[in-house]
């Protein structure tokens, strides 16, 4: 049993270090701050999620703490990366190569009553 | 709904904790029952008779969501990868289809968990503005996703009082 437990570990180890690997390189080789938010916000969170789920299987322990912050993790990564994009696109950062871009019909309008100036 | 969020408050703090000694038990339940008084959950009827419903519903959505991430995970690493950087970014706009803003939510929050897609913005009617990395599905495929996430989020979330 103790051996397919190390088994599991070892993959999942492996496995969160290799996206954690590919998350940097997606920051490094990305375009823009949009397509790096793909490798950073998701690809990272995995990378750590892998190295949780070892933790759980080799370190009884720590069980239900790991658990927890998977599942915060799983919550607060896409609340992050959202968060990011918004501010990127309100503050006016450009878009690289993009193919489409359907909300540039609200480039010029204010996104919702908030973003109004008052007199 | 209070029960359940007490309950789920109860299990969190039990699990960060791991330490199941009465005192710790209930100081955890005293916690628990003052962060659901600060917070005030909406009154939201959770008949028993749907608890399996909604179960099986939540299941499915597990079960979506996981191969989402999977592919979606396999994909980035392909682009990431690839010496040519083979991405075809675009910023579609996909409705939610939902009447609940709650709904809406999960579903943003499901499509940016996904990696290749993270929703910018959300616009009237719950258009989700929703940036992807590589547009090669028609738009009828995304908006196709986004009916089986909406239909699933309906089952699983309590009615709201009418």
């Amino acid at each position: 049993m103790d051996a397919i437990l190390q088994i599991i570990a070892i993959f999942a180890v492996i496995s969160g270090a290799a996206f954690s690997i590919l998350g940097l390189l997606g920051v490094i080789r990305m375009p823009d701050v949009y397509t790096r938010l793909h490798a950073t916000g998701k690809v990272g969170v995995f990378g750590v999620v892998f190295l949780l789920i070892a933790a759980i299987v080799w370190l009884p322990a720590g069980r239900g703490k790991a658990l927890m912050l998977i599942l915060f993790l799983l919550l607060a990564g896409p609340v992050t990366a959202h968060a990011l994009a918004s501010a990127a696109y309100r503050t006016g950062i450009p878009f690289a190569r993009p193919i489409r871009d359907d909300l540039e019909h609200l480039a010029s309008a204010p996104l919702n009553d908030a973003d109004t100036p008052s007199a | 709904m209070q029960l359940w969020m007490i309950f789920g408050l109860w299990l969190v703090y039990l699990a960060l904790t791991s330490n199941l000694e009465f005192s710790n038990l209930v100081v955890g339940l005293l916690i628990a029952l003052g962060l659901t008084a600060l917070l005030r959950p909406s009154p939201y009827p959770l008949r028993l008779q749907r608890i399996p419903g909604m179960a099986w519903a939540l299941l499915r959505y597990g079960i979506m969501v996981g191969k989402d991430v999977f592919l979606g995970g396999l994909q980035v690493a392909r682009f990431t990868l690839d010496p040519k950087l083979p991405i075809h970014p675009a910023v579609i706009a996909i409705p939610s289809g939902a009447e609940a803003e709650l709904a809406t939510a999960l579903s943003a929050h499901t499509i940016t968990l996904s990696p290749g897609a993270v929703v910018i913005e959300i616009g009237e009617q719950g258009m989700m503005y929703t940036h992807t990395l590589d547009v090669t599905m028609p738009d009828e495929a995304y908006f196709k996703m986004q009916r089986q996430r909406r239909d699933l989020l309906t089952r699983i979330l309590p009615s709201p009082p009418t």
